[in-house]
């Protein structure tokens, strides 16, 4: 390329896409200037960064604005998410003296209206589902529309996304109590309960394509990305190009996306959405334009060896395309598997904690953007996506094959992901036949059985325990159960859920040891870099943070708690003494004294800590409460002389308690 | 320092023979050693599980740190004694880890007999108690027994080291700022009320642990008074009145977390008796001490063989090498630990004695402990011998022995006769530790040596009318008593060591000892070194 574009470049986001920009950034020759947050002070992105500036938060555009003068930044690229589709940040870039690398605040305004943006491209002959979408729709007015919509349909919110407040009506009977239900969701969420309707597609798919445009009126568009594995409207795996298309529905929908595009006058990167039956191929509805960087973006990079923040850069610039759209040959197959903080086995719960052990694929055709590093807090406040694998092959079989692959070799401790997850999903039958359709996850995930704490991730964990313990040194640092006799073995408790934990014994050195899992079967096992269970290698990666244990196989991570003594006490007693409680049934005094009142009778039905009566003693009144529920017993009466520890009430606790 | 080169050719056919006749002798003593461990009878033992109380080896188990080695001993004590009804004695005693700190557990089994004191029992217990005060080792009692065995009270109750000395021990070692610590798991009558009483600190478990002076028949008959045990010493009365006791558990396992827990606030010894290095292993393979030792203790050997399979990186610096040949003397490391080694290569002459007395003066000097291996016929006799004074010059080394304050390590690798014994740290001699091999002898002098200075007493004063038959008939039964007495298993039955091992652990055990030892400080020495 010629010449430089801009000398300073600030990056308004974190985590992987911040990564990404900055690594095309470094290759273009342009300084970088990060911002970050306080959670986000040891985040790579701020490491790779030539600067960077803390701010309150990525989505304070003040803050960024006095960063990007601060850091002599001559543009802004808004990643993804946070300010990427704020039309007010565009403008206040532009009065700032700044470029917003994005398109204009027109195409933002348009695009980021939902109901807005399908009359548009309707009105540009571009195909929407059919719906209805004006601003301010009364139940009433949305009911009549309904019939002409047709059904099944869709009641989506305006405003907002990631399907939140959305409801499928099925038949009439159902549209009232859908309406009522969406609008309370919208109202609450994002403060707007305008609603439209839309007819559902069977079986739908969804496909994207990738629009890049520039100031001088090129309109070029990159091929289709196909998202249809989704879950809860969540994309998880995305591909390039789709198997759903034929090249003349491919430059169909290529060239209806640059009709939207050119519809906004749109400049720089951007994804118009489709919405494609599966039963009906050639046929494709507009849903929506994405004015930004997609996070899926790389399998487009991938098939057609263009780097779409390069000419993001290059086009915010003012430079020309130098492509035809002849010269955009779709070239092998491209996957992308997105790696979420969260626990698949759970019902998909976000999780958070710490990295201790990161470890990305490599290879021929594997390309990872993320911002993982060792030590990251994962937390709730921020996307749970971690990262993206992304494979290239010379068709869609090879491509899935590097991909499982990658994931297979990918590692990743201290937090639980769902990468066992994409591998499942990799494995199905219909995934491997390209029959996606964004139903598909949720029917597939009743069958998926996840592997869970097994027998090498306990031998595992045990001797990575007994390692630690050994070593050169003193007989008596080894955990040898050394004795005159038989050696006892070294026994090492884990907790593999809730309520269960299992014992591993261990005799024998790490590198030599006999092993038993709770009551089965002793067994050979020899523990190095790898695990060699009964003569067969386990490649793991392993690594402890606190209690607890994280083990690894082929990417399938799990966590086990390690119990010490002291905890297994504890755990053990609470269940002996829950049945009648430690308490002592029998209250005494804890003082000589003089009894000044009782509150309970004989036969009263008691509750702990309440109390059951007043000694007086040494100008001091203890109060005694009963240490138990149930019927007291009580004798003594106000007046009363007792003596030290004297029985004073007896509780009996209820039956059952 | 030289490295010890290993000659043995482990193909060698008496290298394999001597190998197939070690092992042999290691796998009985598994066996004994499984089945003492066992305690009493399958019976008993339900009987024990059924009242909710751990085994005894269950309790140390768990009151020790997860996987700490136990250095136990003498696990077979009255092996073949009693009737063979009181297996270990009825008592385990060994040395731990509780908190990674080294403590001295005893522990009842009253799955032997209620627990009850044997007199070795007694014994086993003032051993364990020994070896706690002169390695200042926090002592635990795990209390579960009877008191005195009361068929045997003559032999168990009156004498200076019976049954009373325990508490006198325990009152000398507290003194001693070396904790007394004990839980009371099962009864503690009588004489065994005292266990807990003169303790530190002192655990009971409710509804299971008891203490009474009298238990309840002794009450009734004394006084009329009916009581239940738990009325009269239980837990409740223990912690909540009498105060005899200062922690109250739920079950066995609660009282250990309490006793780990109490271990865990004793201050650290902070000295160490001398500067240890990092471990490193013998060059020499230590599983070929089965094939480099014979296990007649009449065929020679090199004793060297032995050194290289025991200690760090088998380097040895050898002291005197070409004098009094027939002692080996010399430094090395022994996990890390300096060590001076005392080896027997053959009969003791004058200069080997010299060479023993100089050597062990040298490393007393030094501070550095000694391991004796003993091996030993005894002290040369003869004309030239006495004439060269061996007596005196013997007198040198066992006074050398005798007087080193440095700690004193002895295995018996083979014979251990007479006064070579002596000279070589024998038990007599209070080395910290003594243990033996299971092909190893001890006695006076050999069955064949002794029927045949009897048989020549004997002739003098029968003269000719004494015919050969009947001297072979008077010499069989001494040559089977010598022979069935010098046995390890007699020894150890007897506690005249601290356990029979399996060769191939005596680095291991010696290692861990040494740990125990240099944990220690030294006393000082009185004099300069006499060469001799």
């Amino acid at each position: 390329m010629r010449g430089a574009t801009f000398g300073t470049v600030l990056i308004a986001n974190r985590g992987e896409i911040a990564c990404r920009i900055l690594g095309t950034l470094r290759q273009l020759g342009i300084r970088s200037v990060a911002v970050y947050t306080d959670a986000d002070r040891r985040a790579k992105h701020v490491a790779m960064a030539d600067a960077a500036v803390l701010v309150e938060s990525y989505l304070d555009s003040a803050a960024i604005l006095r960063a990007a003068r601060l850091g002599g930044a001559e543009a802004i690229h808004p990643g993804y998410g946070f300010l990427s589709e704020n039309a007010g940040f565009a403008r206040e870039c532009a009065a700032a003296g700044i470029v917003f690398i994005g398109p204009g605040v027109d195409a933002l305004e348009t695009m980021g209206d939902k109901i807005r943006a399908k009359k548009h491209v309707a009105e540009h002959g571009v195909p929407v589902i059919p719906g209805i979408a004006e601003p301010a729709l009364t139940d009433e007015q949305l009911m009549a529309a309904a019939a002409e919509v047709g059904y099944p349909l869709l009641i989506k919110p305006s405003a907002g996304g990631g399907g939140k407040g959305m409801t499928t009506v099925v038949e009439q009977s159902e549209l009232a109590e859908g309406l009522a239900a969406s609008r309370r969701v919208a109202l609450a969420g994002f403060g707007d309960d305008t609603l439209f309707l839309e007819r559902l597609v069977s079986t739908p798919r969804h496909i994207e394509v990738q629009v890049l445009a520039d100031s001088h009126g090129t309109v070029l568009h990159l091929g289709e990305r196909e998202c249809s594995l989704q879950r809860r409207h969540q994309k998880i795996v995305e591909e390039a190009p789709s198997v759903l298309l034929d090249a003349a529905t491919r430059a169909r929908i290529g060239e209806a996306a640059c009709e939207v595009a050119r519809s906004v006058g749109y400049i720089g990167a951007g994804t118009v959405e489709f919405l494609v039956s599966n039963d009906r191929p050639d046929e494709f509805f507009f849903m929506e334009m994405n004015t930004r960087l997609q996070v899926e973006h790389p399998v487009t990079e991938m098939v057609t060896g263009i780097d779409l923040v390069e000419w993001q850069v290059r086009i915010a610039a003012g430079e020309k395309l130098s492509l035809g759209q002849d010269d955009i040959v779709l070239n092998g197959h491209a996957i992308e598997a997105r790696l979420y903080a969260e626990n698949p086995s759970r019902g998909f719960l976000p999780s958070s904690g710490t990295v201790i052990a990161v470890e990305e694929p490599t290879g021929v055709g594997i390309r990872v953007d993320s911002s993982l590093i060792h030590g990251l807090p994962v937390s709730a406040s921020y996307d749970p996506m971690l990262g993206k694998l992304i494979a290239w092959g010379a068709d869609r079989a090879q491509a899935l094959a590097r991909l499982d692959a990658a994931l297979a070799t990918t590692t990743l401790l201290g937090v639980h992901t769902n990468l066992e997850f994409l591998q499942a999903l990799l494995a199905d039958a219909e995934v491997r036949a390209g029959r996606l359709d964004t139903g598909l996850i949720e029917r597939m995930l009743g069958g998926i059985r996840f592997r869970g704490v097994d027998d090498t991730a306990l031998v595992a964990a045990a001797l990575y325990l007994h390692s630690q313990r050994s070593g050169p040194g003193s007989p008596w640092n080894q955990p040898s159960g050394w004795r005159v006799g038989e050696h006892r073995a070294t026994r090492y408790n884990f907790a593999t859920s809730a309520t269960e934990s299992t014992d591993v014994f261990v005799t024998g050195t790490p590198g030599d040891a006999l092993i038993r899992v709770g009551g089965g079967l002793e067994r050979h096992a020899r523990f190095e870099a790898n695990l060699e269970l009964d003569g067969v290698l386990h490649p793991l990666a392993i690594a402890q943070s606190g209690d607890s244990i994280w083990v690894s196989e082929r990417g399938i991570a799990c966590e086990l708690m390690v119990r010490d003594r002291a905890k297994q006490l504890a755990d053990h007693r609470a269940t002996i003494s829950r049945p009648v409680g430690a308490a002592d049934p029998e209250v005494r005094a804890p003082m000589p004294g003089t009894v000044v009142a009782v509150s309970v009778s004989t036969g009263d039905t008691v509750e702990t800590g309440q109390v059951l009566l007043t000694v007086e003693a040494m100008k001091m009144e203890h109060t005694m409460l009963a240490s138990l529920a149930g019927v007291v017993t009580i004798t003594i009466h106000p007046g009363d002389l007792v003596r030290l520890d004297q029985v004073v009430a007896r509780i009996d606790p209820h039956e059952g308690a | 320092m030289e490295t010890l080169e290993s000659r043995v050719d482990s193909g060698d056919a008496s290298f394999l023979a001597n190998d197939s006749a070690q092992r042999a002798l290691v796998t009985e003593l598994r066996e004994r050693v499984a089945i003492a461990a066992l305690g009493g009878s399958e019976k008993s033992r339900q009987r024990h599980i059924a009242r909710g109380k751990l085994l005894p080896r269950e309790r140390i188990d768990q009151l020790l740190d997860e996987g700490s080695p136990f250095l136990e001993i003498s696990p077979l004590a009255a092996n073949g004694l009693y009737g063979d009804e009181a297996p270990g004695a009825g008592v385990i005693a060994g040395i731990g880890l509780v908190e990674g700190r080294h403590v001295l557990v005893i522990s009842n089994d009253a799955t032997v007999k209620g627990g009850t004191y044997f007199p070795l029992t007694v014994k086993k217990h003032l051993r364990a108690q020994e070896i706690a005060f002169e390695n200042r080792l926090p002592c635990i009692y795990l209390v579960d027994s009877g008191g005195a065995y009361l068929p045997m009270q003559d032999e168990v109750f009156p004498d200076r080291d019976h049954f009373g000395r325990i508490f006198y021990n325990q009152a000398r070692m507290s003194a001693a700022k070396i904790p007394q610590i004990a839980s009371v798991m099962g009864s503690c009558t009588a004489g065994g009320a005292y266990v807990p009483a003169m303790s530190d600190e002192t655990v009971i478990v409710r509804g299971q642990g008891t203490i009474f002076l009298g238990g309840p028949p002794l009450v009734k008959a004394a006084i009329g008074e009916i009581v239940t045990a738990e009325e009269l010493g239980g837990g409740d009365v223990h912690a909540r009145i009498s105060g005899v006791t200062d922690h109250l558990a739920d079950d066995d396992q609660h009282a250990l977390q309490i006793v780990r827990d109490i271990v865990s606030t004793f201050p650290r010894p902070n000295t160490q008796a001398w500067d240890v290095v990092e471990s490193r292993p013998p060059i020499a393979e230590e599983s070929e001490l089965y094939g480099v030792v014979p296990t007649d203790v009449q065929s020679p050997y090199e004793v060297r063989e032995v050194i290289a399979r025991l200690v760090d990186g088998s380097e040895f610096h050898e002291f005197k090498k070409e004098y009094g040949a027939t002692l080996v003397t010399g430094f090395a490391h022994l996990h890390g630990h300096p060590i001076g080694i005392v080896a027997n290569s053959g009969v003791l002459f004058s200069e080997s004695a010299l060479k023993g007395a100089h050597f062990i003066e040298l490393c007393d000097q030094r501070g550095v402990p000694i391991v004796f291996l003993q091996n030993i016929s005894g002290f040369m006799v003869g004309r030239d011998a006495e004439a060269g004074g061996i007596a005196k010059n013997g007198a040198k080394m066992v006074t050398a022995v005798a007087t080193a304050r440095v700690p004193k390590l002895t295995v018996v690798i083979g014979g251990s006769f007479g006064a070579g014994n002596y000279s070589m740290a024998g038990r007599a001699y209070s080395p910290r530790f003594l243990w033996m091999w299971p092909a190893s002898r001890v006695s006076v002098m050999g069955g064949p040596q002794a029927a045949s200075v009897l048989a020549t007493v004997r002739r003098e004063q029968l003269g000719d009318e004494w015919s050969a038959e009947d001297q072979a008939a008077f010499e069989t039964p001494i040559r089977e008593q010598y022979e069935a007495q010098g046995s390890p298993y007699y020894s150890t039955a007897r506690l005249w060591d601290d356990g029979i091992i399996d060769p191939a652990d005596t680095r291991t055990v010696l290692g861990l000892a040494l740990d125990v030892c240099a944990a220690v400080p030294l006393e000082d020495s009185a004099f300069g070194l006499f060469r001799m």
